[in-house]
């Protein structure tokens, strides 16, 4: 016990250390820890997770198939039947049966001593429960897209920097190949300037109407899930179909936001800055509680010229995915290992020594525990994650208003317009409230 | 002396353009029946109110001769129309009114095509087709910036209709503006089939659209609205080249197709009238219907103040709903202005209301 309490100081200093700086990671080779490549129980770091839904378990899954890098000993969630699932997965890890269980994040969070928490909810309760994890110094691997609104946004932003803390978003596109290589050939020029950026992400699709009221299951703790989101009664909409409703998530748009326009900023050398000026229109439904537009297209401009369009893939010529476009042609990044470029030429171009190269991961996860290990920074930090985002909400405040919407990337602020300026944020519901940093 | 030329000039210029501005009929519309594989009487009915809806046109039908008759008395004068609709499918007609019908069109006339898979006039070749069983089907934009496809969702979905297999529209600068797509499969490998042509021939243009067959019984593709605006917009397009109409807030979009049971969409005095009662287990189209209307405002203060104060006069309806409170308190919250917080408060002693009223408040009050 006392040895396993120094290990985590010992983290918890590092990261400290690091912050602020860029580090290339400093991956420590597990031959060189002794015990044939395997760390010994008290050296793996210590995690909890809040939230065991779908992305919860699929992060959990590929948390413990790092093996012996990390340990799972608690996990919380408002659904009894998702937390003996997370038990029973934890509990095989361990080969024990002593992953405890909570059904509220704040006693998890007072009663649990963690180095680290992987946290998958959805979107309206990020604010607080980041900031509240943060506020206890523990290292986050957290869901995109971070926020629900740009306030939750900054006040996430502001604890990771207060507490130096290590943060990976759950963007894993970063982590893989075709991406990494797309954003790289960018940075360097290969296609000249950037003038202009495609952003594809999903169509939206089928509503439900409005299913009548129904009885809450057992399992599930309505009022907790619905949290500083206002109150509305049970229809049957809750795990997963909650991206279709605006109170908790800003549809295929925000949630795909932290993967394509992550991606698009990381090659255009826009992830610490954000558009100065927003337009465009959205498609909502017509019927039915899913209220999320179903198509959206929007246009960013950044101050240095390059222009961004945001839009649902049906809208653009290479659908889904990231297309940069310079003076000498264009390159397209997508899922399933897409990358292609107007002159396939492109594609072969070797990098520098002395030129761009950008952070290199080849697994998401493993990135996060090496990074809480080693105290630097992740693939994925938590700036980043809040500038693409902020990019799809400033498009949602610019689609919602009609007008067109002026940001300022620097203070952060909406300047001219005090009704787009209310849609910053969303009000939470008593007794509810952003933590302060 | 000049400067009062130009005045008069001026005054004379905008006397002459008014009428375009007003809802009076401009553009008169011939719509051919008679014979079909479908209830010709029916659709060519809904056709006559779909297009006068506008207040653009002015329609007329006309019967041909049935199967098998003579048709030598049969002789419209195209030139007449601003715009021509084909609901037909029949006996091949005369030459020499076969040859009027594309001497109008290249002369600059707008020819209309409504589900016609042959053609009597000779513009459209028909190919060997195949009508698929009815169903519901999602639309594709396949060009989006044709006047007639311009500003619609890129997807809808349209229900209880006939795909038409094979169609190859004539004439290489044929434009297939929309495809279905069979069994909604937006992606991956998918069956397309045109049910929107755009074509220019001469000075005219034609308009083909495969949508809307009777069904024998509720006629529901008929009512779809995606049917309904895109004839609409269509028939201006064939006639004059451009579209000036609006795209409609209940254009259906891929979460779910669209009726208007009466071919009409609604109005603001509606919206009005009707959100009062909002139930949001019946529909939610009055509250979608608001959040757009504040959309197209886009910031003009006027124009929100206008409808803030309505909703306002919601607030204070003591027959209005709870419902209907909450998502106009919502509403508020962003684009209300201090015209609206006294009333707003007046609702916090509604329990109902109380997290509504807070959250309204709240956000009024917050900027940056």
């Amino acid at each position: 016990m006392k040895q396993k309490t120094t290990r985590r100081v010992f983290v918890r200093r590092s990261a400290a250390a690091a912050a602020g700086v860029f580090i290339i990671p400093n991956i420590i080779p597990s031959t060189a820890l002794g015990m044939g490549g395997e760390r010994p129980p008290s050296d793996r770091i210590v995690m909890g997770a809040i939230g065991t839904g779908s992305q919860g378990m699929s992060n959990m899954r590929n948390f413990l198939h790092l093996k012996n890098a990390m340990q799972f000993v608690a996990v919380c969630d408002v659904d009894s039947k998702h937390l003996a699932q997370a038990k029973q997965t934890v509990d095989n890890a361990n080969s024990n049966n002593d992953c405890r269980t909570y059904g509220d994040f704040r006693e998890f969070l007072e009663k649990e001593t963690l180095d680290a928490v992987s946290i998958a909810l959805p979107d309206h309760w990020h604010g607080i429960i980041y900031t509240e994890a943060i506020n206890k110094k523990l290292h986050v691997y957290g869901e995109k897209p971070i926020c629900r609104t740009i306030k939750d946004g900054q006040t996430i932003v502001a604890a990771v920097k207060k507490n130096n803390i290590i943060w990976q978003t759950g963007s894993w596109q970063r982590s893989l190949a075709n991406f990494r290589r797309g954003a790289e050939l960018v940075i360097n020029g290969r296609i000249g300037k950037i003038s202009y950026i495609e952003v594809g992400l999903p169509d939206g699709g089928r509503g439900i109407g409005t299913p009548p009221v129904k009885e809450v299951p057992p399992e599930l703790n309505w009022g907790m899930w619905l949290g500083p989101a206002p109150k509305v009664p049970y229809r049957g909409v809750c795990h997963w179909d909650w991206r279709w409703i605006l109170d908790y998530s800003g549809g295929q748009l925000t949630d795909w936001a932290g993967h394509h326009i992550d991606i698009a900023n990381w090659g255009a050398g826009l992830e610490y800055t954000g558009p100065v000026e927003i337009s465009g229109t959205g498609v909502w439904p017509m019927e039915g509680i899913f209220n999320v537009p179903v198509e959206y297209d929007f246009l960013c401009k950044y101050a240095n010229g390059i222009e961004m369009r945001v839009a649902n893939a049906s809208r653009l010529k290479h659908g889904m995915g990231t297309t940069w476009y310079g003076e000498l042609g264009w390159v397209h990044t997508d899922r399933g290992n897409v990358l292609t470029a107007s002159d396939p030429k492109i594609l072969d171009e070797v990098i520098g020594e002395n030129e761009i190269h950008l952070y290199k991961s080849e697994n998401h996860w493993q990135n996060f525990i090496d990074s809480v290990r080693s105290g630097s920074r992740t693939i994925a930090p938590i700036e980043p994650a809040y500038r693409a985002v902020s990019v799809a909400l400033l498009g949602e405040i610019a689609m919602t208003t009609g007008e067109t919407i002026h940001w300022d990337p620097v203070s952060e602020i909406i300047t001219g317009n005090e009704r787009a300026s209310r849609l910053l944020s969303r009000p939470y519901r008593k007794p509810w409230s952003l933590p302060t940093v | 002396m000049k400067k009062q030329y130009i005045l008069y000039l001026l005054a004379a210029v905008l006397i002459a353009i008014m009428p375009s501005c007003s809802k009076t009929a401009n553009y008169k519309a011939l719509i051919i029946t008679g014979q079909s594989n479908h209830d010709w009487k029916v659709s060519s009915e809904a056709i006559k109110q779909i297009l006068d809806e506008t207040g653009m046109f002015s329609s007329t039908i006309m019967t041909t001769p049935q199967k098998g008759e003579d048709m030598s008395d049969f002789n419209p004068d195209f030139l007449k129309y601003n715009l021509v609709v084909l609901d037909y499918e029949g006996d091949i007609w005369p030459e020499a009114i076969n040859a009027a019908l594309t001497d109008y069109v290249k002369q600059g006339g707008g020819l209309l095509m409504y589900n016609s898979k042959s053609d009597p006039g000779g513009i459209v070749v028909p190919d060997s087709v195949i009508l698929l069983k009815r169903q519901d089907f999602a639309i594709s934009n396949e060009i989006s910036d044709h006047p007639v496809t311009n500003g619609l969702p890129a997807r809808w979905l349209h229900p209880a209709d006939v795909i038409v297999q094979g169609m190859k529209p004539a004439g290489e600068d044929s434009q297939v503006l929309a495809a279905a797509y069979i069994g909604n499969e937006f992606r991956g490998p998918r069956q397309r089939e045109p049910v929107m042509i755009a074509r220019n021939l001469g000075e005219g243009r034609i308009f083909t659209t495969l949508l809307g067959t009777p069904d024998d019984n509720e006629n529901t593709a008929l009512h779809c609205a995606g049917f309904i605006v895109t004839l609409q917009r269509g028939a201006e397009w064939a006639a004059t080249g451009e579209v000036t109409q609006e795209v409609p807030f209940d254009f259906p979009t891929a979460a779910g197709s669209v009726l208007r049971p009466d071919f009409k969409t609604f109005t603001a005095d509606d919206l009005f009238e009707n959100i009062g009662n909002y139930d949001i287990t019946r529909s939610t189209k009055y509250f979608t219907y608001l959040q757009n209307e504040i959309r197209k405002a886009g910031g003009d203060e006027k124009k929100l103040l206008k409808l803030e104060k309505k909703m306002v006069g919601v607030l204070k309806d003591d027959q209005a709903t709870n419902e209907a409170k909450k998502l106009i308190l919502r509403e508020l919250s962003w684009m209300g202005t201090d015209y609206c917080i006294p009333s707003v408060k007046k609702l916090a002693s509604n329990q109902e209301l109380t997290d509504d009223v807070n959250f309204a408040l709240t956000r009024l009050r917050s900027s940056n």
